[in-house]
């Protein structure tokens, strides 16, 4: 395929599949607050619901870019949330990495989608890492901010040193098995309709 | 009076204000200092004559701080207390960066900030992909507004109790029409000659005001400070 460049449709695109996914992970997000084993589960459900909208995208992504602008974008989305200036650039590498997987396969290639997916879905992951290096103060500043001691034991309980590896290798599998059912799911809906 | 602020000002401010929800207040003066900075955007709401909005996000806001401020402590167990203590602080944390993006979502047409973003040398890509975010969240609100009426009204709301069919229900369709919309988008993008090689010129001339170096001034007034009080 000849190097092409990124044309103004295409950025289009990658802003609506932001703003689809940012919607996605905000309204799973809020289940957090309920318990803090949820914000750990969060590895689970993103990559899999988010899978579906991710799954079309890839399937309109020709050109090399389009996921790198995405992860900038998420980068950024995050930040202004207030999400921390450590996660921000992980996920920018994350979206990179992805890419040029993607890239490897052509934009086409299924096996390298599923594994460009996988990566992707590890800017999850980088929402931990302030929980993770920081975590004395990351834990002082949420007591501060008036979390009670039980939420912040069991959130440390889920997310810290020892399981943040598990953490990116579930994040990572189900990822994979997320790209497999959004796959179907594209199939069974966006293909028969002619819009994937 | 219209007060008409440079996008890049709001923008400004947006950075400041997270920059400071991301540091959490340990004294009562940074909390003093916290709440005056919230207090700037809604200020910019009622100027800008959203009354509604501004009253709402400033009941919540202020309803979220009293009760937390009332309840606070290290030993809070029971589930509704850590629950309605979590909830509240999580409010108290992170609506001050969603006021004022709503704000700067809700005030800025996308043309000035295209030529905001232009001005400030950013690369196309993110410009425009930006700008579509910004317009689009209103949009997936709304489409997910009628399907949802449309659900209620065939009754198949909870999709027989199945999650992954409450979820697909509901995902689908609004994927549907966000694909449609953005094929129209596109289309009317190209029109306007977005994309095109020649550099692209707008109506709207951009400078800075007086309230705009004011606003500036103050924000990074309020950042200095934070850092200031906070780490030394």
């Amino acid at each position: 395929m000849e190097k092409k460049k990124l044309q103004a449709k295409d950025f289009i695109t990658v802003g609506i599949f932001t703003a689809i996914l940012f919607v996605v992970e905000f309204g799973f997000g809020m289940l957090g607050f309920i318990h803090p084993f949820v914000v750990a589960s969060y590895v689970i459900l993103i990559p899999l619901v988010g899978s579906i909208p991710m799954m079309l995208f890839y399937s309109k992504v020709e050109k090399f870019g389009m996921i790198t602008i995405m992860s900038i974008l998420l980068a950024i989305i995050m930040f202004v949330g207030g999400m921390g200036y450590l996660g921000a650039p992980l996920i920018i590498v994350s979206g990179i990495i992805a890419d040029l997987i993607a890239r490897a396969g052509g934009y086409k290639s299924f096996k390298t989608i599923i594994i460009s997916y996988g990566i992707f879905c590890l800017w999850v992951c980088a929402n931990y890492f302030p929980v993770v290096i920081t975590a004395d103060a990351y834990r002082q500043s949420l007591m501060d901010g008036g979390f009670s001691a039980e939420y912040c034991d069991n959130l440390f309980a889920a997310v810290n040193v020892h399981t943040i590896a598990i953490l990116v290798v579930v994040c990572f599998a189900f990822g994979c098995i997320g790209a497999l059912l959004g796959r179907l799911v594209v199939k069974k809906h966006f293909v028969k309709a002619g819009i994937a | 009076m219209k007060l008409k602020l440079d996008p890049r000002t709001k923008l400004y401010m947006i950075l400041v204000v997270s920059s400071i929800v991301m540091m959490s207040a340990t004294s009562l003066f940074l909390w003093v200092v916290r709440i005056i900075i919230t207090m700037v955007p809604i200020g910019l709401l009622i100027l800008e004559k959203h009354y509604a909005l501004a009253l709402r996000f400033l009941i919540f806001y202020v309803s979220a701080l009293v009760l937390m401020f009332a309840f606070i402590s290290e030993n809070s167990t029971g589930f509704l207390t850590a629950f309605l203590l979590g909830y509240c602080s999580i409010v108290v944390q992170f609506m001050p960066a969603m006021i004022t993006a709503w704000y700067v979502v809700r005030t800025t047409r996308i043309d000035e900030f295209v030529s905001a973003m232009q001005k400030m040398h950013m690369p196309d890509g993110i410009t425009i992909s930006l700008a579509v975010v910004m317009r689009f969240f209103p949009t997936i609100k709304e489409e997910y507004g009628s399907i949802r009426d449309a659900m209620k009204m065939r009754g198949v709301m909870f999709g027989g109790g199945n999650v992954a069919r409450m979820v697909e229900f509901r995902m689908i369709p609004v994927l549907f029409s966000c694909v449609n919309i953005g094929n129209e988008l596109s289309a009317a993008a190209i029109t306007r000659g977005l994309g095109g090689k020649v550099k692209r010129t707008s109506v709207e001339e951009l400078g800075l005001s007086l309230t705009d170096v004011v606003l500036i001034t103050l924000f990074s007034a309020t950042m200095i400070i934070f850092v200031v009080f906070k780490y030394l």
